[in-house]
């Protein structure tokens, strides 16, 4: 599904990714953990496009397209999908009208029939339900007076509505309590399918308690520094990140 | 501008004699006549015309592109459409017991509110020297808000028409009224005058082609426990100037004002609103969202005066603003002037781009470029809504 091929970037006009490789088939679930300033989000941020993340040289291979030639929505309508680590506000946008905006410009993209309101009102209330989360999240403007915990479960929820291919999740689990973070791994959780893959970016081993990855990654400088399985978010959890130095 | 105060009495001097009008309104022209002649020209040291382009006020509008389609004068879910032009008011539709409805020549002379014009407000005052058309329009009702939409069409597309409208608003009545823009360039003066009680939702709609002009000074003036909605859309054209003026003249009555300004190509577009706190007890609220795209400029004023002893006033000022362009200009300026203690106050103003980060989380779901700016202008748009 995913082919990163020693890939650098800048972030701004600071280098940050040096040499990134990384392979994701379809199904898995990849972890990525590591130290501040190592390059998780720039990563992350690279796969969907952000325009202050700008790749150097090497290659990303995406369902058999280069995915850094295409513009962020367009990698969206393929079904790449961010959940961001402080998602935005949008006054006056409700998370209907967002949400069905976002699903008919991916389906036009793909060449689907627009899905009506009637449909889409169906399809949102049983998302809803399957992912655990309160309906009066559809009615309120994006993001705006939501706590962190609403804003995270927020981001699950439209991934729920948007069904991506390869989800990449940019620290969810910060600022979040365990109920919340019990909640937002469900929600996960429920997304899984052999056709869908996850990138899942983290500090911290407690979220990998409820979401099991297929293999843990440690990025240190701008490359996969090791690879390992869940066990080795443990010896982190333990250890820190110090090895890394030596 | 050289010479416009001179233009203003050549025009004036076939009307000032004009047999047809009373002698009260013929008194009120000479004595603007006199005033203008102490004054001089409007030009950029004026402080409300300081960021406009005062020259478009003289200039030939041969480019003048016909109305866009858009624009309808229907009544819509209106109670009653007035149309305003060259022959004055006509009702389309009977005129309902609720409203009267008298001309310029019908009006009696204690009905016309005299306002204090001065060298800032020049172009206002030329106003009463030239007015054409207009009158008094009277509403009182107990029934639920009645809502009544004036349309200014004037076959003359270049000519000034000088437009004096004055609104009674009887006291407990409740309405709706929408002024709206279909031809012609016009100078209008609007007075308000809210009894006790009275609740007002006002909506001025000018959208404007891009070689249209329009300048208008409104002044409202409240009694006790009066409630004013003004929402304020302003959109395109060669020339626009707007200046609100509120006068809370008594306690415990509210203004609350939004403003959406949107100038592309080379419009010019200035929005002033002046509240003034002569009583206690007042609350105003004031919001402004401006964009400029392309060569345009726009110029936003939020000034709240508190005289002393107006105590327990609350206001709050909120004038956020996008560039879209290089070269879009935007100036905005809150201001507050308060001579007593008791004030709650707040004030604020922003200019910027368009936020990227939310440019691209739109993005990031699916949304072109081009239909995600539109929806964060859609959303920056919604702030301002007051009604």
């Amino acid at each position: 599904m995913l082919k990163v091929d020693n890939v650098f970037a800048k972030a701004g006009e600071k280098e940050i990714l040096k040499g990134l490789s990384l392979t994701v088939k379809p199904g898995e679930v990849h972890a990525i953990m590591g130290p501040n300033g190592s390059g998780k989000s720039t990563f992350g941020n690279l796969l969907a496009g952000m325009p202050y993340v700008t790749p150097q040289s090497g290659s990303v291979e995406y369902m058999g397209k280069d995915l850094l030639s295409l513009e962020p929505a367009e990698r969206a309508a393929e079904g790449v999908f961010l959940a961001f680590q402080y998602p935005v506000e949008i006054p006056g946008v409700n998370n209907m009208y967002f949400l069905r905006t976002a699903l008919n410009a991916q389906r036009k993209y793909r060449g689907e029939e627009p899905m009506d309101s009637a449909q889409f009102l169906r399809m949102v209330k049983q998302k809803i339900k399957d992912l655990n989360m309160r309906d009066d999240l559809l009615k309120r403007p994006v993001n705006v007076g939501f706590s962190g915990g609403e804003k995270k479960r927020n981001e699950v929820f439209q991934m729920g509505v948007l069904e991506p291919k390869l989800a990449i999740l940019d620290e969810t689990d910060s600022g979040l309590d365990i109920d919340a973070l019990k909640i937002v791994a469900d929600g996960v959780n429920h997304l899984r399918s052999p056709d869908r893959s996850f990138i899942i970016i983290t500090h911290y081993q407690r979220l990998l308690d409820y979401i099991k990855p297929d293999y843990v990654h440690v990025l240190a400088d701008g490359k996969i520094a090791k690879t390992g399985d869940k066990s080795l978010a443990f010896e982190l959890e333990e250890q820190g990140y110090g090895w890394l130095n030596k | 501008m050289v010479g416009l105060i001179n233009n203003w009495m050549t025009q004036a001097e076939a009307s000032l004699d004009d047999s047809k009008q009373p002698s009260w309104l013929q008194l009120k022209r000479q004595t603007a006549q006199q005033q203008l002649q102490q004054l001089d020209d409007p030009s950029r040291t004026l402080e409300l015309w300081r960021y406009a382009d005062v020259s478009r006020l003289s200039k030939s509008l041969n480019s003048v592109v016909a109305p866009s389609q858009s624009k309808s004068a229907d009544s819509g879910e209106t109670d009653l459409l007035i149309v305003l032009n060259e022959s004055g008011y006509t009702c389309i539709g009977q005129q309902p017991e609720w409203l009267t409805i008298q001309s310029l020549v019908e009006m009696a002379a204690q009905d016309w509110q005299d306002i204090t014009f001065d060298q800032e407000t020049v172009v206002n005052l030329a106003n009463t020297l030239l007015v054409q058309s207009g009158g008094l329009i009277t509403v009182k009702t107990t029934q639920q808000p009645v809502h009544i939409k004036l349309v200014y069409d004037f076959a003359d597309p270049e000519a000034w028409q000088y437009v004096r409208n004055h609104f009674n608003i009887a006291g407990g009545t409740k309405v709706h009224i929408t002024e709206q823009h279909q031809t012609g360039r016009i100078n209008a003066v609007n007075v308000y005058r809210l009894a006790a009680g009275a609740e007002l939702i006002r909506q001025q709609d000018i959208q404007l082609n891009v070689a249209e002009q329009f300048v208008s000074y409104n002044q409202f003036d409240t009694a006790q426990n009066v409630d004013v909605v003004n929402m304020n859309h302003h959109i395109g054209g060669s020339l626009q100037h707007h200046h609100h003026v509120v006068n809370f003249n008594a306690e415990r009555s509210k203004y609350k004002s939004g403003s959406i300004n949107k100038s592309f190509d080379d419009n010019n577009i200035t929005d002033i609103v002046n509240v003034n706190h002569h009583f206690k007890y007042n609350q105003s609220d004031v919001t402004h969202r401006s964009i400029a795209k392309d060569r345009s400029q726009i110029f936003n004023n939020a000034k709240a005066y508190v005289a002393v002893g107006a105590d327990q006033t609350e206001i709050e000022q909120d004038l956020k603003n996008i560039l879209l362009s290089p070269d879009a200009k935007i100036f905005s300026k809150p201001e507050l002037e308060v001579y007593t203690d008791e004030v709650v106050a707040a004030h604020g103003s922003t200019i910027g781009a368009l936020d990227d980060t939310v440019l691209f989380y739109l993005q990031s779901r699916g949304i072109d470029i081009e239909q995600s700016r539109d929806i964060m202008i859609e959303s920056f748009e919604r702030e301002a809504l007051v009604c």
